[in-house]
């Protein structure tokens, strides 16, 4: 249970950390390149935490 | 625009001569999510910015999208859902028994054909990713042939990349593209949000309230007008026919036959809603707010390139969106095209079929004409498969009380229904004629009187061949 719930939370920190920026910038709160860079590493993030069980999940 | 499933011969796929079972029957959020998938392709971001080149409007382009997307959704719930769910058939089976084995392979070689040219508009998306990295010279909105020795490399790359990967893994990458899908549709959400931030502070609007945020749309990202030359006019009847139709082969033209057979209700079909409002609603108002912004920095800039438009709003992770949403959805396009190919000729190799199609969908990509007419072609496809649905819709539910057989074909055991053939042919005839010569822009129309002719043609002519042609002595 608590090896699939990490990565499960994990996922989902990610996307939220890949969608905050964008609206920060939207808001006038962040600067474009450092909305790219946090966007990069939420986006390694989501890929290496996601494909393990999203992979068993597609069978 | 979807990445649309062949419906003849999909490899290792249950139930495919046989009703689905009961106890094989999916739930609703089944459905949900892969609507939504499959509906934020790469071809997304040719579409959105096609729109503003084609001169849209703020209302237009807002509106017509949101009616047209309702009467998808209403096409998928009453059209093809109903039907779906009561023969619980693939569409090439569901055909089969309707217009006989060889009409089908007809079908699907037009079928093939046309998922090579919509991969090879896929492929196309990809190559524009590469440009950004090698900074080779990249198509104009109006190229026709393909303009840098880069171009072609970057297309070689990319199709053969595709296509080997289409021919070897082809279930590897549709794992991928499963956990790819919330991450993409999150990507494009995000062009949305920092394209309409780089609007505010280009023009120095003050947003307070949402009355200001539509007249920041209206006079300067969706501004109207002229199109761009070489465009045809979009109007708000443009754009909601083409959100309408844009899908016109999966559910008028019935090919999500396949996908709903497995709903238990025939209502779960308004989860293509998910796909239409993430992927044809905010994936294409998001990347049209990128090319917008595009031109209002330079005016000149008209090319329609993904690669750099979405590099420039969110960096290395917005061109990894563009490669793996070309990539996810132009690999499942040429495997299914392979297999559509191979349907026809069933001793072939699949490896072989599926690189030659791979090879076919690559040189179509080397020409920007098929990605920047992108909007023309996806019109055109709905329109070439849509008879059929329209014979299946009519053989279903009216011609039994013309006092006529339903599934003939398969009654029968005649493998060529003529009736079906000419339904098919004089409504393409009919309809291209139109277009022809009116022109161009009624191409996005003509397939709503299109289905009416389709089925009065197939019940008319139904009569006479069911009448004429002479069944054999084992038949009652």
């Amino acid at each position: 249970m608590r090896t699939t719930a990490i990565p499960v939370v994990v996922s989902v920190l990610s996307l939220v950390a890949l969608m905050l920026p964008s609206i920060l910038f939207l808001a006038g709160r962040m600067e474009l390149p450092t909305v790219k860079w946090i966007m990069l590493l939420a986006t390694v993030v989501w890929f290496a935490a996601a494909t393990p069980w999203m992979w068993k999940q597609s069978g | 625009m979807a990445e649309q499933k062949p419906q003849e011969t999909t490899g290792g796929s249950e139930f495919e001569r046989e009703p689905v079972p009961p106890d094989r029957l999916l739930g609703f959020k089944s459905f949900i999510g892969m609507y939504a998938g499959e509906h934020t392709a790469g071809t997304e971001l040719m579409i959105g910015p096609l729109f503003v080149a084609a001169g849209v409007s703020a209302f237009d382009v807002v509106v017509g999208l949101i009616a047209g997307n309702v009467l998808a959704v209403l096409s998928w719930v009453f059209l093809c859902a109903p039907i779906a769910t009561r023969a619980r058939l693939t569409l090439y089976y569901q055909l089969e028994k309707i217009c006989g084995r060889r009409l089908v392979t007809l079908y699907n070689l037009a079928n093939g054909v046309m998922f090579c040219f919509l991969a090879g508009a896929m492929v196309t998306v990809s190559a524009t990713a590469l440009g950004v990295w090698f900074k080779f010279p990249m198509p104009e909105l109006n190229d026709l042939y393909p303009n840098s020795i880069g171009w072609v490399l970057a297309v070689l790359a990319c199709g053969a990349m595709i296509s080997l990967v289409a021919a070897y893994g082809y279930k590897v990458v549709s794992k991928i593209a499963n956990v790819a899908a919330p991450w993409m549709v999150l990507v494009f959400i995000a062009f949305g949000l920092v394209g309409l931030r780089q609007f505010i502070d280009a023009t120095g609007t003050q947003i307070a309230s949402l009355d200001d945020l539509w007249t920041l749309a209206r006079t300067s990202i969706w501004k109207g007008g002229d199109p761009l030359p070489g465009q045809v006019k979009f109007t708000f009847w443009h754009v909601m026919f083409f959100a309408w139709f844009c899908n016109m082969a999966v559910h008028v033209g019935m090919s999500d036959l396949s996908v709903l057979r497995f709903a238990k209700k025939s209502w779960y079909a308004v989860a293509s809603g998910a796909g239409m409002f993430l992927g044809h609603y905010l994936a294409w108002l998001a990347a049209s707010i990128l090319y917008a912004f595009q031109m209002h920095q330079d005016p000149g800039n008209t090319k329609v390139l993904p690669g750099p438009l979405a590099y420039q709003a969110a960096g290395l992770a917005g061109l990894l969106c563009v490669i793996i949403a070309g990539w996810t959805t132009a690999n499942p396009t040429i495997y299914r095209a392979g297999l559509a190919f191979q349907a026809i000729v069933p001793k072939s190799s699949r490896f072989r079929v599926t690189l030659i199609t791979g090879a076919i969908a690559t040189v179509a990509a080397m020409f920007p004409a098929l990605a920047m007419k992108l909007n023309d072609f996806v019109a055109l496809y709905g329109l070439l498969l849509m008879p059929m649905g329209a014979v299946i819709f009519v053989d279903f539910w009216l011609i039994p009380k013309f006092g006529l057989r339903s599934s003939y074909a398969e009654w029968s055991g005649h493998r060529f229904n003529w009736a079906a053939f000419a339904a098919w042919v004089v409504t393409l005839a009919v309809c291209l004629g139109i277009v022809f010569i009116v022109g161009r822009w009624i191409l996005y129309f003509v397939a709503l009187p299109g289905w009416f002719i389709a089925s009065g043609v197939y019940i008319v002519l139904s009569r006479v061949y069911q009448r004429q042609v002479p069944l054999p002595a084992a038949k009652g």
